[in-house]
């Protein structure tokens, strides 16, 4: 249906929606293309492409190892705030429990601190448990902004869970812990993967928790930050390049993962 | 007898082994070390609780209250940490030197005016983004044009805001491109300067609005814009009337979500921004990187900077009135 | 022989109110046992007691001779089917009937047998690997209902299984429940609101009404003769005549209604003159003519309102005093009914006398 009245709007709209995403997508095309520069400095227009930047990123050893240190990072801080997220969330839907309003609360502050406060919070408090800046504080950092995320996603979904199903597994033998493994968690299932994956590029992501809490091994956004601020160059281009794929790719599939789940 | 040939008959077509069934559970539950440990807790009503609560809290307490305390009573001490001959007592004073001097008063104001010009900024580039996707695009497509608008969001902080350079910078994109048309002899300044700084932040952050308001567009029912229409409504009026108020939970948790990450944000002022663009973060993060000592008056200005940007949300919350605590 | 269940003295409340109120019941084995009655008359709440998925307020819930009370849900001997099914959305058919028998500890071999027999039962072998949402309302049905046989309970509950269901498919069940029954031999304990399901299937019938049992008994006896005027009322369709005693000698006590004569047996209620009484009269037990009846009790009438249901003409009959009565007539005898002035006759030994102080509905 459509009418003369809404028509004028209707394409004003549709030219803003496309122009909006030429503006989100512009500046990411054109430092993609910048890493196929073939000159050791940033500049339009490009002129010579050249790949080049790809092979001397893939042969640095500080980035690879930065990627690495960051996926270990990731890895942790995701699987803690995943479990922690989980129990929460668990300890929010139980029977009986009073102040369900204040824990949730709770479960959400780090959502809505600024990251900045967030990041000083947790390195004074680090430094009042004597615990050293490094590997174990940007972990823990990272899993503190985490929660707060997988306790929403697996709320959501527990509420759509039918409650008989724990009561079916209770019924047939099951006591509240194989009920949660056999049964609870299998429907988490898809929230709790889309979840992790968002807690993966949470932690891949973020500078100013690590910058706080870090000591001197770089994760990737700390490399990245060090080398912009040290001068331009298609190396960097190419490296942002590199992760900017991979983290999309990833974003993707777990777009995908929990569209089908939810349709099911 | 016959009929458990027929049934394995029938899944021979399939698979002609007996399906694998999870017979370890129970050797796990049955074990000792289980009926000792786990399984004794759940039996017991004490246990269970301990169980279900016990991790949960002591995290909840911890690591998402304990932070801000630690904070909340080192900005109260005269020293922090603790050096040797130096006897730390309670104080106030971290949060009057704030108020003394204007060199730190001038860049919280600074960050505020900031975060909410690029909030506003936000509200009113996403919001017909939003309306469009929620409202125009046939339902099937929506997704996908959800999607798109999602890509920018997996490249992450530092490097979106590194793409902004790309853009800006005077052998930038923009540049290049004004200079080749002739418009200009000489490239514009763009970068490092308060239009870098608030481009880059819109940039970042256009994402954090569009959610809230898509879904609070999306739930406003069809039929009342026709009913509106077939009353004579015009388009602005409609807008006016109808989309505008129903959707104002979204715009209210939109706005605040924004509006406190841009005051959080770290990076991107140090990366886009120039000299007349110090924020309170960078400021704050002084006292942290230089001489230890100063941690008091760090924690004193963190927690300033929280307790204002939250009653700011606050304020713009019950003005604008959406349901309380729809800020996630 | 020990009864499989049993309530004694059962009292459930939440707060103020009272959920059950001082139940006390045993089964038999092997029976088919429905709990009767409107939602909120504390029928699912017994049936979650004996789960073990409520615990009592006070009183004493047995199972196969063993105090169960306080006993969780996983270590009792008992099934429940639940209303909305509960299968496990992520297990395949056989995964699902098998989850009990796991937690058993029977090893595959042993696990295979019992869940393909049990798939046989049903004529669902071939859905084995499929998962609960590829099935049909019907077929989700019949694997709740083998997944909880499964384990072998000493009592199978169900609560309202069939209330999804639509009506056909509803009939159609509730013959194959009651076949599953009685080749089983399990103890059913059912529980539904809808009479017409109880009196199908159940060997005996427990109403309940407001926490408490009105009445327990094969369905025969309940609908011929009620204890109760919300047992009348709640179980088939019915007219109750609120009545003065005039007089009653042994088995004969004749009544005054609306002004009427009519006869009733008393049954062992010996009531004085003067008293109130109502009598359960079923529509089918009224015999519509043309002609004044020779004998029995009888009344003119004048039609009001004619149904028309398919096998039978319901017929809304206005007699003396304004009062209505519900009766039937095949629709192929309206016709012979002539014009709309009728006589209606009855049995006095087709009606039940119910005395008018348990008519606290």
């Amino acid at each position: 249906m459509r009418n003369m009245v809404s028509d004028a709007p209707r394409t004003t709209l549709t030219a803003f929606y496309w122009a909006f995403i030429l503006y989100l997508l512009l500046p990411l095309t054109l430092m993609m293309a910048m890493s196929f520069k073939d000159a050791n400095f940033v500049a339009f227009p490009i002129g010579d492409w050249t790949l080049d930047w790809y092979a001397k990123v893939m042969q640095d050893k500080q980035f690879l190892e930065a990627c690495l240190y960051s996926i270990m990072i990731a890895a942790a801080s995701t699987l803690a705030a995943t479990t922690l997220g989980t129990w929460i969330a668990m300890l929010i839907v139980a029977d009986g429990i009073r102040g369900r309003t204040i824990i949730f609360a709770l479960a959400c502050l780090p959502a809505v601190v600024p990251g900045m406060i967030s990041a000083i919070s947790l390195r004074i408090f680090i430094s009042t448990i004597d615990m050293p800046t490094g590997t174990a504080a940007i972990i823990l950092g990272h899993t503190v902004h985490a929660v707060p995320f997988v306790v929403v996603m697996a709320l959501t979904r527990l509420r759509s869970m039918p409650r008989n199903l724990v009561d079916a597994a209770r019924d047939l033998g099951a006591d509240g812990v194989v009920a949660f493994f056999r049964v609870t968690l299998p429907y988490l299932g898809p929230a709790l993967f889309g979840g992790m994956i968002f807690c993966v590029l949470l932690s891949i992501d973020d500078f100013v928790r690590t910058f706080f809490l870090g000591g001197y091994r770089p994760t990737l956004p700390m490399l990245i930050f060090a080398k912009v601020q040290g001068g331009m160059s298609p190396e960097i281009n190419a490296m942002a390049t590199i992760v900017l794929v991979v983290t999309a790719a990833v974003g993707l599939y777990a777009e995908f993962i929990t569209r089908r789940a939810r349709t099911r | 007898m016959v009929n458990s040939n027929t049934i394995a008959g029938d899944a021979a077509g399939r698979s002609a082994s007996i399906p694998k069934y999870s017979t370890g559970i129970a050797r796990i539950v049955n074990s000792a070390i289980y009926r000792h440990t786990l399984g004794a807790a759940v039996e017991s009503p004490i246990g269970r609780v301990i169980l279900l609560a016990g991790v949960p809290l002591i995290w909840l307490v911890m690591l998402h209250i304990g932070p801000i305390y630690q904070m909340l009573k080192i900005s109260l001490l005269s020293h922090y940490p603790a050096q040797p001959g130096v006897e730390s007592h309670f104080t106030f004073d971290n949060y009057a030197i704030f108020f003394r001097e204007s060199l730190y008063f001038t860049p919280l104001i600074k960050s505020f005016i900031f975060a909410t010009a690029a909030t506003a900024a936000t509200l009113v580039v996403v919001y017909p983004v939003a309306y469009y996707v929620a409202k125009i695009v046939k339902p099937e497509g929506r997704s996908k044009a959800l999607l798109l608008l999602l890509v920018p969001f997996w490249a992450g902080e530092l490097i979106r805001t590194f793409s902004v350079i790309m853009l800006l910078a005077n052998r930038g994109a923009v540049n290049v491109l004004l200079r080749e048309i002739g418009l200009i002899d000489r490239p514009i300044p763009m970068l490092y300067t308060s239009f870098s700084l608030g481009f880059g932040l819109v940039y970042l952050i256009c994402l954090y609005m569009l959610l809230p308001l898509y879904s609070a567009i999306e739930k406003i029912p069809g039929q009342y814009l026709d009913a509106a229409a077939d009353l004579g409504a015009g388009p602005f009026t409609r807008f006016r009337r109808i989309i505008l108020p129903l959707s104002k939970d979204g715009i209210v948790s939109g706005c605040s979500l924004v509006f406190l990450t841009c005051i959080g944000v770290f990076a991107t002022p140090m990366l886009l921004g120039g000299p007349n663009t110090v924020m309170f973060p960078e400021t704050i993060s002084g006292f942290f990187h230089g001489a230890s000592d100063k941690w008091p008056v760090g924690a004193a200005f963190a927690l300033i900077m929280l307790v204002t940007a939250l009653i700011a949300a606050g304020i713009f919350m019950r003005l604008v009135g959406g349901k309380k605590g729809s800020a996630i | 022989m020990e009864p499989v269940v049993q309530f004694d003295n059962v009292n459930k409340s939440y707060g103020k109110h009272v959920a059950v109120d001082n139940l006390n019941l045993s089964i038999e084995a092997g029976k088919f046992v429905t709990l009767l009655g409107p939602s909120g008359c504390g029928k699912s709440t017994s049936l979650r007691m004996l789960g073990g998925f409520e615990t009592p307020t006070s009183g004493r819930i047995m199972l196969s001779g063993k105090d169960v009370t306080r006993v969780p849900p996983n270590k009792r001997n008992v099934n429940i089917v639940f209303q909305d099914y509960a299968l496990f959305p992520h297990m395949s058919i056989a995964k699902n009937i098998a989850f009990g028998l796991e937690l058993k500890g029977f090893d595959n071999q042993r696990i295979h047998r019992r869940v393909s027999e049990l798939l046989e039962l049903v004529q669902l072998q071939d859905y084995a690997a499929r998962l609960p949402a590829e099935l049909s309302g019907g077929q989700r049905q019949r694997v709740a209902l083998m997944r909880a046989l499964a384990p072998d309970p000493d009592v199978l509950l169900l609560d309202e299984p069939l209330s999804a269901l639509d009506a056909k498919l509803r009939q159609q069940m509730q013959i194959e429940l009651k076949a599953i029954q009685e080749k089983t031999g399990k103890t059913f304990m059912f529980v539904t609101h809808d009479q017409e399901e109880a009196l199908t299937m159940s060997d005996t019938i427990v109403v309940m009404n407001k926490g408490r049992i009105e009445q327990m008994g094969d369905p025969n006896t309940l609908y011929g003769r009620p204890g109760s005027v919300f047992v009348a009322n709640f179980i088939g369709e019915t007219n109750l005549l609120r009545s003065t005693v005039i007089s009653s000698e042994g088995d004969v006590a004749a009544l005054n209604w609306n002004g009427i004569t009519i006869t009733a047996n008393p049954g062992g209620l010996a009531p004085r003159h003067g008293e109130h009484l109502y009598v359960v009269l079923r529509p089918e037990a009224i015999h519509c003519s043309a002609a004044e009846p020779v004998s029995g009790n009888r009344v003119k009438g004048k039609i009001r309102q004619r149904v028309f249901k398919g096998n039978h003409t319901s017929l809304m009959v206005e007699v003396g005093g304004g009062a209505m009565l519900n009766t039937l007539v095949h629709p192929s005898d309206v016709a012979q009914l002539g014009g709309e002035d009728i006589w209606l006759g009855w049995k006095p030994e087709t009606t039940t006398v119910i005395p008018d102080r348990h008519a606290h509905n």
